[in-house]
């Protein structure tokens, strides 16, 4: 089974940009939403982001990407709009809540930066082989491989760790939990005895992964012992130009 | 070649020992088969082979292991490493890459294999293997038994002297079993490496080991060749371990005094023997 942010292969535009401009580009939208004021730009760079998916040939996922963070932005949304009270009363509530248009304003904009930065971090792990990060961290920037290798570790095991917690609950489901339950409070008490038996078995895979690292010559290592070159082309060029435009539009609006 | 002088090895916090004076040599070129019931120690021995105990995990230990004259208490196991190649009971544990080409690359860099030779090495190991054709795929997306599969080709692509491998048919049906056997004959045979090999599918063990090393309490109980330790069949079933029934049905023959021959190791060996006592006289 794909998890969310498990590599999808391919050969699109995407797929084929050095991964370390990939890393570039990612920051460099997720920059493009803090820099601005401007809900347009958000929403722009959303829009920027579901047609760079559409091109990778995982819109698809994507979308389910914004669905799992619709929940999450609602949530926040509601807690900002009630916490702001600067700007003009649009709606006076009982206990002197209130909800003002700044408030309404800056709720928007945060959670529409939320999803516009979630996005271009997941589309990066999507196109880009998780050993390609280290490796092209430590051949272009000359990152000791160590702390590299810890990095793309941490990428690898977020689909590993929600594979294993699915596993987890089929299980508990197959003894008679309900975990589709609708009280969002239920489920939680329903996960939360879940997280000791992830962590024995999230600590016993980094366990048995370091033992083997250790056992095929992980500290020998050198800077250069890589035998993938991560070469320049012009397709790296004209990405990272498109990303330097939508940051310069950010800034300027 | 290896050597282990008493040997011994008790896990912090644990009462009994897993390794208990365990005296053996291993000479160069073996193909050596161990065997013992869950618990016997096999696999704290390969971790003492691998130079993990006593470097990773911790406790009271005793004794000399030499492997190819580097004393494993004094080397660290990336040292060890160069010469000897493990794969562990946990394979899902060892993967450290998410590509199964990356998994075989990922030790061949490590160790600074020349560029030019690499490509050549992670194509020889995944088409002995027999997993050529996943060599773009994901890990996460493969069986256990071709996950199996990947980590032993990551092994053998980095050509250690000495390999050992902890159950590595563990999740593999009959005929998967049987190719990475040959596999690991093939290695012996045609390149001179030695293997050792923990493996509870005891027929098949006998078929490819040229000797067998039985454990029972960390305790190495017997080891020599294959069809001497097979003699011992009631030290073997003691000790908890299965012998090939052809074994068992030609002991059966022989206190019968229906048969006299050397006693068989696999089916066809079985056939033999049968055809020799039911031949009229």
């Amino acid at each position: 089974m794909k998890g969310i942010l498990d590599y999808v292969p391919g050969s699109s535009f995407l797929h084929r940009l050095n991964p370390l401009v990939k890393l570039l580009l990612a920051f460099v939208l997720c920059a493009a939403c803090f820099v601005t004021g401007n809900h347009f730009i958000v929403l722009g760079v959303i829009a920027l982001n579901l047609a760079l998916a559409l091109s990778a040939g995982i819109l698809g996922r994507a979308l389910r990407m914004l669905r799992s963070l619709l929940k999450l932005s609602a949530l926040l949304f509601l807690v900002q709009i009630f916490f702001v009270r600067e700007g003009a009363t649009l709606l006076a509530l009982p206990l002197g809540i209130c909800i003002t248009d700044l408030g309404l304003s800056f709720s928007l904009l945060f959670v529409l930066r939320l999803l516009a930065a979630a996005l271009p971090l997941g589309l990066m792990l999507s196109v880009t082989q998780t050993s390609d990060i280290p490796n092209v961290l430590v051949r272009r920037l000359g990152l000791p491989y160590q702390y590299a290798f810890v990095l793309g570790t941490a990428i690898r095991f977020i689909p590993l760790f929600a594979q294993e917690m699915a596993g987890i609950m089929e299980a508990q489901t197959a003894r008679g939990v309900e975990f589709d339950t609708g009280n969002f409070f239920k489920k939680v008490a329903l996960l939360l005895p879940l997280c000791a038996p992830l962590l024995v078995s999230s600590v016993r895979r980094i366990e048995g992964g370091a033992i083997s690292a250790e056992l095929r010559g992980f500290y020998l290592r050198g800077r250069k012992s890589g035998y993938k070159d991560y070469p320049f082309a012009l397709r790296d060029l004209c990405a990272l130009l498109g990303g330097a435009c939508a940051l310069a539009l950010a800034v300027l609006f | 070649m290896i050597q282990l002088k008493n040997l011994g090895f008790r896990y912090s916090g644990a009462e009994r020992l897993a390794l208990d004076g365990i005296d053996l040599t291993v000479e160069d070129g073996a193909f050596l088969g161990l065997i013992g019931s869950s618990g016997a120690g096999k696999s704290t021995l390969c971790y003492a082979l691998s130079g993990i105990v006593p470097h990773h995990y911790r406790g009271d230990f005793y004794g000399e292991a030499r492997i190819e004259g580097m004393d494993s208490a004094e080397h660290r196991p990336e040292e060890l490493s160069r010469v000897l190649g493990c794969v562990f009971q946990d394979i899902d544990g060892q993967m450290v890459a998410s590509v199964v080409e990356d998994e075989i690359l990922f030790g061949l860099e490590n160790f600074g294999v020349p560029r030019d030779e690499i490509e050549g090495r992670v194509t020889q190991a995944l088409a002995a293997a027999g997993i050529s054709e996943l060599r773009g795929r994901l890990i996460s997306e493969l069986s256990g038994g071709q996950r199996q599969k990947v980590a032993i080709a990551a092994i053998t692509a980095l050509r250690p002297k000495i390999i050992v491998l902890d159950e590595p048919t563990g999740e593999l049906d009959p005929r998967s079993s049987r190719r990475v056997f040959e596999t690991l004959k093939e290695l012996n045979e045609k390149h001179g490496v030695t293997i050792i090999v923990v493996e509870q599918k005891i027929m098949l063990l006998c078929e490819f080991a040229k000797r067998l090393a039985v454990m029972e309490e960390g305790r190495l109980i017997l080891e020599g060749e294959v069809p001497a330790v097979l003699q011992s069949a009631g030290r073997l079933e003691a000790a908890g371990v299965n012998i090939p029934r052809v074994t068992t049905l030609a002991r059966a023959l022989r206190e019968e005094g229906l048969y006299g021959g050397k006693l068989p190791l696999n089916l066809d060996e079985g056939e033999a023997m049968m055809r020799e006592v039911l031949r009229p006289c």
